[in-house]
């Protein structure tokens, strides 16, 4: 592995991202949006002026009994939201890598950049840093955000729940493993497709585990912990592993040059 | 390997399923000469030039380029050539530098900016160097694929169709620099479909039609098709001057069209004033003589056909 040439490539793939717009509205958007709505629930329920009680909350988990049933709601509702930023990294990724690839095929730049003495492997990692690095710190900034904010608005039972070791945990470790996963499906996806949105769409299929994991907590079936978090890792990294390996399998210069469609 | 071989190919063959792309090519390219490489669509050109730069595996057979074997040392290979696609292939958002520099780091290069900046000056392109490429023309787009290809000196250029679809003048500066990188000692391996072009900027070409057909010297390849013709126009052609013409022993065939006689001759150079002389001893009024030249598509056209034959598939 040649460090200056996976450096070359990501400073062009990130010189490249930043003219263009679509990707950088993109990439603001939903982090922005989920800022806003998690810090706007918590600060409209608060200043609403209702009550509310045990059975408004519907089904609390057994650990949040003991809290005021708002303070229960709220922190259910951060759950909620904290799992849609753990998909920022899945959505964001893709569309970076598949734009970089699938654009590279669209401009025909591809050849060329085959033709230099860059390994495949080195020209992966450096499309996989340039769509992983941006996405995961833009989803640690809004989290960041998210918790300065939260320091304001939210009671502080609420606060320490949204810092609590098991998003912590999940920001630290889930979030670049389901960036990573996100980004080998969006190899895979490019190699067959010609549009960085259908891969955004066929890669979307990883999304559905996340989201019904936040039901099942949602629902008061599961309480997030540690240990859930940690083994979610665990399977992310284990379906990360194959994914990569059909990626490199496809990414080969006679494959990418003869087959790629 | 002889070093004076650049390119060195041993029955070198691709095939993509059933599909025969390039067979049993067998060829030598030497140090510092144009060698274009002509064919209809479809013969294996690019296939040709995806295995010389190690962009793609050979079916069967060998080649070896700057010395460097194909599937042994093809990093080597790649550090060595420099290459211009069939589309220049550049990223449109990005300014000039921005490209270069890429590719200069790429490459190695050792001082990237003054790399970068020579090749953008010598291409007529650094007044132009902060502005994205996508704004750029098609003929400066094609000058810098060129300067990509040369930003790290390599020995060995692939130009690939490199004045398809430009304008006239576009495709005359493009013509006017690879006559350029000629001079500087460089191999350029030049796939093209423009005729002319061959014929004025190459040492040597070979014709392909999945198997190689022909190689030579544009001039030996007109020679051994046609042999060599004078033309002389005369103000009349009388019967004592063809009998003269006809009487001379090294003259092989004549024909006339109108008052000109065309002349089949081995050697021109040495039997002209003979013929010239007779001519006139013979009271013929020659206005002017010149050598019957055949253009290099009557050649190309000639040669495929007659590797029509031996194509397999």
């Amino acid at each position: 592995m040649n460090g200056a040439k996976i450096r070359a490539v990501v400073d062009k793939e990130i010189a490249d991202a930043r003219k263009n717009k679509m990707i950088i509205i993109s990439m603001a958007l939903v982090p922005v949006l989920l800022v806003a709505l998690t810090l706007g629930t918590a600060y409209f329920m608060l200043n609403s002026g209702d009550e509310m009680d045990e059975s408004d909350v519907g089904i609390i988990p057994a650990e949040l009994r003991d809290m005021d049933p708002m303070h229960a709601f709220l922190m259910l509702m951060n759950d909620q939201y904290l799992f849609y930023f753990l998909i920022i990294p899945m959505m964001m990724p893709v569309y970076i890598a598949a734009y970089s690839i699938v654009g590279e095929k669209e401009t025909k730049s591809l050849e060329p950049l085959l033709a230099t003495p860059i390994s495949v492997w080195e020209l992966l990692v450096a499309k996989s840093i340039a769509a992983v690095v941006p996405s995961v710190i833009l989803t640690w900034l809004s989290f960041i955000v998210l918790v300065i904010g939260g320091y304001f608005i939210m009671p502080e039972p609420v606060f320490l729940g949204l810092i609590r070791p098991v998003w912590i945990v999940g920001m630290a470790l889930l979030s670049p493993l389901l960036a990573l996963l996100s980004v080998f499906s969006g190899v895979i996806a490019s190699s067959r497709i010609n549009d960085p949105r259908t891969a955004q769409q066929v890669t979307g299929i990883f999304i559905v585990p996340i989201v019904a994991l936040s039901l099942a907590v949602l629902a008061g079936k599961i309480f997030l912990s540690v240990g859930v978090v940690i083994l979610a890792s665990a399977v992310t990294l284990l379906i990360d592993c194959v994914v990569l390996y059909f990626a490199v399998k496809l990414f080969q210069r006679e494959t990418i040059l003869t087959r790629w469609k | 390997m002889n070093e004076v071989k650049v390119i060195k190919t041993q029955g070198l063959t691709k095939r993509f399923g059933d599909n025969l792309a390039v067979e049993d090519l067998t060829l030598d390219v030497e140090r510092g000469e144009v060698f274009a490489f002509l064919g209809p669509n479809g013969a294996g050109k690019t296939t040709t030039v995806r295995l010389l730069t190690a962009l793609i595996g050979p079916t069967a057979g060998r080649a070896w380029v700057n010395g460097y074997e194909l599937g042994q040392d093809d990093m080597n290979i790649r550090r060595g050539v420099g290459i211009l696609t069939e589309a220049p292939g550049l990223y449109e958002r990005l300014d000039a530098v921005q490209n270069l520099t890429l590719y200069a780091r790429l490459y190695e290069v050792e001082d990237v900016t003054g790399q970068v900046e020579k090749y953008l000056r010598l291409l007529g392109l650094w007044e132009r160097r902060d502005e994205p490429v996508g704004g750029f023309s098609k003929g400066m787009k094609q000058k810098l694929a060129i300067a990509r290809a040369l930003l790290h000196e390599p020995p060995l250029l692939f130009l690939d169709e490199p004045t398809a679809a430009l304008d006239p003048e576009a495709a005359r500066t493009v013509r006017d620099f690879i006559t350029q990188i000629k001079g500087t000692g460089r191999t350029i391996f030049l796939c093209t479909h423009n005729l002319d072009e061959a014929d004025r900027l190459a040492d040597r070409i070979g014709v392909i039609k999945q198997r190689l057909v022909q190689v030579d010297s544009p001039a030996n390849l007109r020679r051994s098709l046609y042999g060599r013709r004078v033309v002389v126009h005369l103000v009349t052609v009388t019967e004592a001057v063809r009998a003269a013409v006809g009487g001379l022993p090294f003259v092989r065939e004549v024909q006339q069209v109108d008052n000109t006689l065309v002349i089949g001759l081995d050697n021109p150079e040495e039997q002209n004033p003979t013929l010239v002389e007779r001519i006139v001893g013979a009271g013929g009024a020659i206005q002017f003589v010149t050598e019957l030249r055949h253009s290099l598509e009557d050649v190309y056209f000639a040669l495929l056909e007659e590797g029509e034959g031996e194509v397999t598939r």
